[in-house]
């Protein structure tokens, strides 16, 4: 209590949160698409007043396991869900008051970066704003939050090892990387996530939860009013932080782990996302091949009892190209999948291309139909350090690059990062392990 | 039980007033004699054009039970002229070739189409469903790639003791079709032949009861497609279905056992409820709010579904409706939380709530129910459920204002009428000898 009561004073004075009307030059003039801020914050701003809500979210750059010092895997996601679950100067934790007026809150971490997105009515995005910003950017962190940070967050990565995909995307980082946070992984243990200390997540939020390395997303039913509403802190450090540079593995070796799901999985490094065009061409290969229903490989494997997926995931530098097989059939579906993707360097019929290019650009499109998705991809691109690249029809950088693909030219993509010898994960499924929610699907 | 903490104060008084925008009525267009109900979005570059054929559970006999899905999926995957081949492909292929989806999903008084597209690409992909629409496939090959979609379907769903329990009080509460399983069982699809989908289609896939549901960037190009996919049926009317009755509570709760592959036991409360249209919707979903509150322990975030001890699931696209509350034995003792949620509905029904209380839960409730369906496929079956049992399109549209009205009186008489009977589904793990079924 008493360590919480110090912690107030301090950030109260620290801090000068805006309540209400903004400071003139803080709000733009005019509605505008992005922008930073005099705080220093960033924002992307995609309105549509016909939805029926609204998408208020924080992303940040920074390593999931760390900014340096020993690695604690998932340490992004457990300092983001410590401030959500401690009470903060206004009295009410921002989870429970997000639920109070029934929105839903969601911490995601990646391997560079980390986002909080919460999805509330629109009538509550100025509160929404004001809470979240003032929440995360001077972080108040209480022993009794983290406490239900450390139940809440270790529950997730328990359930989540338990899904074939999760397991082995993060098995890939290890395999791919010598160093860095994909290399660390981002699932984390219940266990490790005891071991974390109040002062370990308090240092690691005050660096990483800064206004200047703030990118607030609003979409769905908002308009530019609610950046009026943005908290502001006095004497934060200024400057964003920079992209991660990941070491990568010259010459993967296999790895092979035991954990509570089994599969197999193979990865390779790709393109950066700024080359455009070969980032788009690798979104285009996974849609071919791993497309539920309708990709080439999902077709290919009949009725054999094997689950694949796979995707292309545009990070800063290098992206990486991740496929997961799990099931019974793995290892017989295995070749099938090496398959496909060396056919993938050779250019496809031009009927086909153009076939498997419309639904690749419908799915894209489908894939921001909400207001938390178009938050999800917003921040993602503008995290990863090119926001006008991200998949929107309001920015059509994405889509023109997409209607540019060639089948030679995606052939010859495909053929120089997949081309190589992938790293290899196999994750070999323990004995008497059993999924501890009651639940065998992910929901 | 009942956190009295009232949420939000604080920073409720420091809120700056921000009116949401108005959302924009559902404009009502002819397609040839039906009805197109029109929802504008155009920050969206998708348009859902969503058919609703009364052709749902409410037309199948018992003998039938999943014929209505048979035929949705039987349209998804007749052949169709591939654009990249000269080979046919499923119709669902040849509509992601050109750009767009197509989805179907079975109700008690409905089978409806979902299908989605760019406004370009929607006047290529629209005739084609029609022309489906207008004569399905029956021949062997697609007749077993359907019954193979729906077995796996089923078998999905069976995984999820959520929906195990809700098709139980399903089956316990209603007495007629609403009371089938929605895609029907492996036996009973198995049963089914190419002549009873050719019958059922030929006499239920009429116009006359049809309508659209159009959501997103609507305009010249889905009013077209809704025009084309009415025009695919008859122009014949069907007899009203039957309208789903109801079976009455016992005294004691009626208990209903299962075993199935799930590692930790489930318990489902089924209650009646106050339709869509009814002057109780609003102070239930209150109560909806409110129950599902029961157990909540402090969390960071919103938990996923997987990983809450307790849940609802409102059944409003049937009139009456059903009302169903789940138990997750992992995280709360069955016996335990079913004890505890009968007092409290018992409570509830005794006394009014404090109005602090009820202000914490209409709060909660108006939010929830504005959350309520987001995608265009869901705000297109908003408006077409509300059509379906009578009602404007933009009911959904007034559930808010009608939360803001409720009463501690509204909320006790609702939990006195609707939560004091109910139906118990208990979901329980195979034992390792193998026991249960």
């Amino acid at each position: 209590v008493t360590i919480h009561t110090m912690l107030r004073a301090a950030v109260t004075a620290a801090l000068l949160v805006v309540y209400g009307a903004a400071p003139a030059d803080a709000q733009p003039s005019s509605p505008t698409s992005a922008g930073t801020l005099p705080g220093g914050v960033s924002y992307e701003l995609l309105p549509d007043p016909a939805q029926p809500a609204a998408a208020v979210a924080l992303w940040y750059r920074a390593p999931s396991s760390g900014f340096g010092g020993t690695p604690v895997a998932g340490l992004s996601r457990l300092a983001a869900a410590t401030v959500a679950a401690s009470a903060p100067i206004t009295g009410t934790p921002l989870g429970r008051l997000i639920q109070g007026f029934g929105g839903k809150l969601t911490v995601a971490a990646y391997p560079d970066s980390v986002s909080v997105i919460a999805l509330v009515p629109p009538d509550h995005v100025s509160q929404t704003v004001r809470a979240l910003t003032a929440d995360f950017f001077a972080p108040v962190m209480t022993q009794a939050g983290l406490q239900i940070a450390q139940r809440d967050v270790g529950e997730d990565a328990l359930y989540r090892s338990y899904d074939p995909e999760d397991a082995v995307e993060d098995a890939l980082g290890t395999a791919l990387f010598s160093a860095g946070p994909l290399h660390d992984g981002v699932l984390g243990t219940p266990d490790g996530y005891r071991g974390t200390t109040l002062a370990q997540v308090r240092t690691f939020a005050e660096r990483a939860f800064r206004p200047a390395n703030a990118i607030l997303v609003l979409s769905g039913n908002v308009n530019a009013s609610a950046l009026a509403s943005i908290a502001t802190r006095e004497g934060s450090q200024p400057g964003s932080e920079q992209p991660i540079v990941q070491a990568r593995h010259v010459d993967p070796a296999p790895l092979a782990r035991a954990g509570h799901a089994g599969g197999i999985g193979l990865g390779w490094v790709g393109p950066p996302i700024a080359d455009e065009a070969a980032a788009t061409a690798m979104d285009f290969v996974a849609d071919a091949l791993f497309a539920p229903d309708s990709g080439l490989v999902q077709k290919a494997i009949g009725t054999r009892k094997a689950t694949v997926s796979g995707r292309f995931v545009t990070f800063h530098d290098p992206g990486i190209f991740l496929v997961t097989i799990s099931g019974p059939d793995a290892a017989a579906v295995r070749p099938i999948v090496e398959r496909a993707l060396a056919d993938a360097a050779k250019p496809m019929a031009p009927a086909a291309f153009d076939a498997a290019r419309a639904a690749f650009v419908y799915r894209v499109m489908a894939d921001t139909e909400t207001p938390v998705e178009t938050a999800e991809t917003l921040g993602w691109y503008a995290v990863e350090g090119n926001p006008a690249y991200a998949p929107s029809e309001a920015r059509s950088r994405y889509f023109a690059a997409a209607g540019a693909l060639t089948p030679g030219g995606v052939a010859a993509t495909a053929a120089h990062y997949l081309g190589t010898a992938p790293a290899v994960v196999t994750l070999t499924e323990q004995q008497q392990s059993s999924r501890p929610s009651g639940d065998k699907k992910r929901t | 039980v009942i956190r009295t903490i009232l949420v939000g104060s604080l920073a409720a008084a420091f809120a700056a007033p921000t009116a949401a925008s108005a959302a924009a009525a559902t404009t009502v267009i002819d397609l040839g004699g039906s009805r197109g109900y029109v929802h504008a979005d155009a920050g969206t570059p998708l348009t859902a054009v969503q058919l609703f054929v009364n052709a749902g559970l409410a037309r199948e006999t018992d003998a039938q039970n999943g014929l209505a899905a048979l035929v949705a999926e039987l349209i998804l995957r007749s052949p169709v002229p591939s654009t990249t081949s000269g080979q046919a492909v499923p119709l669902t292929d040849a509509v992601a070739a050109r750009g767009g989806s197509l989805s179907y999903a079975v109700s008690s008084g409905y089978v409806r189409f979902n299908l989605q597209a760019t406004p370009e690409t929607l006047p290529t992909i629209a005739p084609l469903v029609a022309r489906v629409l207008a004569a399905p496939a029956y021949d062997p090959a697609t007749l077993a790639a359907a019954r193979t979609a729906l077995t796996a379907r089923i078998a999905n769903d069976e995984q999820d003791p959520r929906l195990v329990g809700l098709g139980m009080l399903r089956a316990s509460f209603y007495r007629n079709g609403a009371a089938l399983p929605a895609l029907g069982t492996p036996a009973s699809l198995m049963t089914l032949t190419a002549a009873d989908a050719r019958a059922f289609h030929d006499r239920w896939y009429v116009r006359g009861n049809a309508y659209i549901a159009a959501v997103g960037r609507t305009g010249a190009t889905s009013d077209a497609a809704s025009r084309a996919l009415v025009a695919a049926l008859p122009s014949a009317q069907a007899p009203a279905a039957t309208t789903p009755s109801t079976r009455p509570f016992n005294s004691e709760p009626r208990r209903l056992l299962t075993h199935r592959d799930v590692p930790s036991p489930y318990v489902v409360l089924g209650f009646a409820a106050p339709s869509l249209g009814d002057r109780d919707f609003a102070a239930t979903l209150v109560v909806r709010s409110f129950l599902a509150d029961v157990f909540v322990r402090p969390s960071a975030t919103t938990r996923p579904l997987a990983l809450r001890g307790i849940g609802t699931v409102y059944g409003y696209d049937v009139a009456p409706a059903q009302f169903a509350l789940w138990i997750n034995g992992a995280l709360i003792d069955p016996s335990t939380g079913l004890g505890a949620l009968s007092a409290l509905v018992k409570a509830t029904g005794d006394k009014p709530l404090p109005p602090n209380i009820l202000d914490r839960y209409k709060e909660s409730a108006r939010g929830e129910w504005q959350l309520e369906a987001l995608s265009l496929e869901d705000r297109a079956w908003s408006i077409g459920n509300a059509v379906s049992q009578g009602l404007d399109p933009d009911t959904a549209d007034t559930i808010g204002a009608s939360i803001a009205k409720v009463t501690s009186a509204d909320v006790q008489r609702v939990a006195k009428r609707y939560f004091q009977k109910f139906d118990v589904a208990l979901i329980l793990p195979r034992t390792a000898e193998g026991g249960g079924g």
